[in-house]
């Protein structure tokens, strides 16, 4: 404590200029749990790494490193999940890795997967949705393909808009996507139950 | 207006009539508050017979430390809280007995089942206390890391039977 005193004493006899900005650092930091808070639940900027979503994502991917960047709506994530919509879920075999993928099927649909899948047919249980990339080579997106369908609670915003590049931002019409995988329709009241 | 001596006069002299900077400080201790909680420290409290005898069935306060969210640092025999599998929006209690890469038995011991499974890359296999009354991996197979939420470090209330929670696993004893 004698040696800390001189040094609390310079500084609280310090230049007004140094305890001016010492507290403009403090209001800044009391500031970061609001923006830890907006990130996590409200939105955020997401950046498009890999080619698993080519060519509707990252569609310059084959030209140059530049990466697309994305609006994540991150309200209430698991709620009203469509066919056709794009969700950033945390990775079932990359726990700390958030990945972005399009649902294909929600519970009760009935899934006709692609090669690394052991079966040739998936029923989608209840609370559990399936995604997958959009590129049309399955080697390039690691999804539901490898780990099955995904519980909704990892889902934890969807992909609202594309920011960046300019050619191609604007919302995401998610709505119009026609897919490739064959999946049949059901309803959600009929997806295989947990007993 | 005498200068602000004492504490109280400073909150005084700063936040009344300034509704904007109350607005503001309110909101900055509310989130830093919520920071805490989710990445920090938590309360959690039971409600199932799953965690019999471990926890009782209704209304145990349990304190759970946020640091091991994501499965960081989980071992096996850790009580841990996650987002169910199942029920979206859920969260539920249970202990770990396998990391990725483990061989886990796939039903209950006695059932008659033998089969053994391997514990997926990114995935635990979790299993509550009270075998006869716990849907678990039994059921929903290995489950995602990223579902964990936090490790239950202690039970507080009632405060009576206040303890630290500990792994429950020891070692067989070969002699």
């Amino acid at each position: 404590m004698s040696r800390l005193n001189p040094l609390l004493q310079r500084l609280s006899q310090s230049k007004p200029f140094m305890r001016k900005s010492g507290y403009n650092l403090l209001i800044f930091a009391s500031w970061i749990p609001a923006l830890v808070f907006f990130n996590e639940n409200v939105g955020q900027v997401a950046k498009i790494s890999g080619a698993s979503m080519y060519p509707y994502l990252n569609t310059s991917y084959n030209e140059g490193r530049s990466k697309d960047l994305c609006w994540v709506n991150k309200w209430s994530p698991g709620q009203n999940l469509q066919r056709g919509m794009l969700v950033s879920f945390w990775s079932p075999s990359h726990p700390e890795v958030l990945a972005i993928k399009r649902i294909i099927a929600v519970e009760g649909d009935v899934v006709y997967p692609r090669a690394p899948c052991p079966s040739p047919k998936a029923e989608i249980p209840a609370g559990h949705v399936w995604v997958e990339g959009d590129n049309r080579d399955g080697r390039r997106s690691l999804d539901s393909n490898y780990y099955g369908p995904i519980p909704i609670n990892l889902v934890q915003g969807k992909v609202t808009n594309i920011l960046w590049p300019w050619a191609s931002s604007g919302p995401i019409r998610w709505w119009e996507f026609k897919g490739k995988t064959k999946v049949v329709e059901g309803r959600r009241e009929d997806a295989p139950q947990w007993s | 207006m005498p200068a602000p001596h004492t504490p109280l006069q400073y909150l005084i002299n700063t936040y009344s009539g300034h509704p904007l900077r109350l607005f503001t400080v309110t909101l900055r201790t509310v989130l830093s508050l919520h920071l805490f909680v989710t990445h920090g420290y938590g309360y959690s409290t039971t409600w199932g017979a799953s965690m019999l005898p471990t926890f009782e069935i209704l209304l145990d306060g349990l304190l759970v430390s946020k640091y091991y969210r994501r499965g960081r640092g989980i071992q096996v025999g850790d009580v841990i809280t996650f987002d169910s599998v199942v029920e979206p929006g859920q969260k539920v209690i249970k202990r770990v007995l396998g990391l990725e890469g483990d061989y886990v038995m796939r039903d209950t011991p006695g059932s008659g089942s033998l089969e053994m499974l391997q514990v997926p890359k990114g995935h635990c296999w979790v299993i509550g206390d009270n075998l006869p009354h716990s849907r678990d991996s039994r059921h929903f197979g290995p489950m995602p890391m990223a579902l964990i939420r936090g490790k239950v470090i202690a039970k507080i209330q009632p405060f009576s039977e206040r303890k630290w929670v500990t792994n429950g696993l020891t070692p067989v004893d070969e002699g």
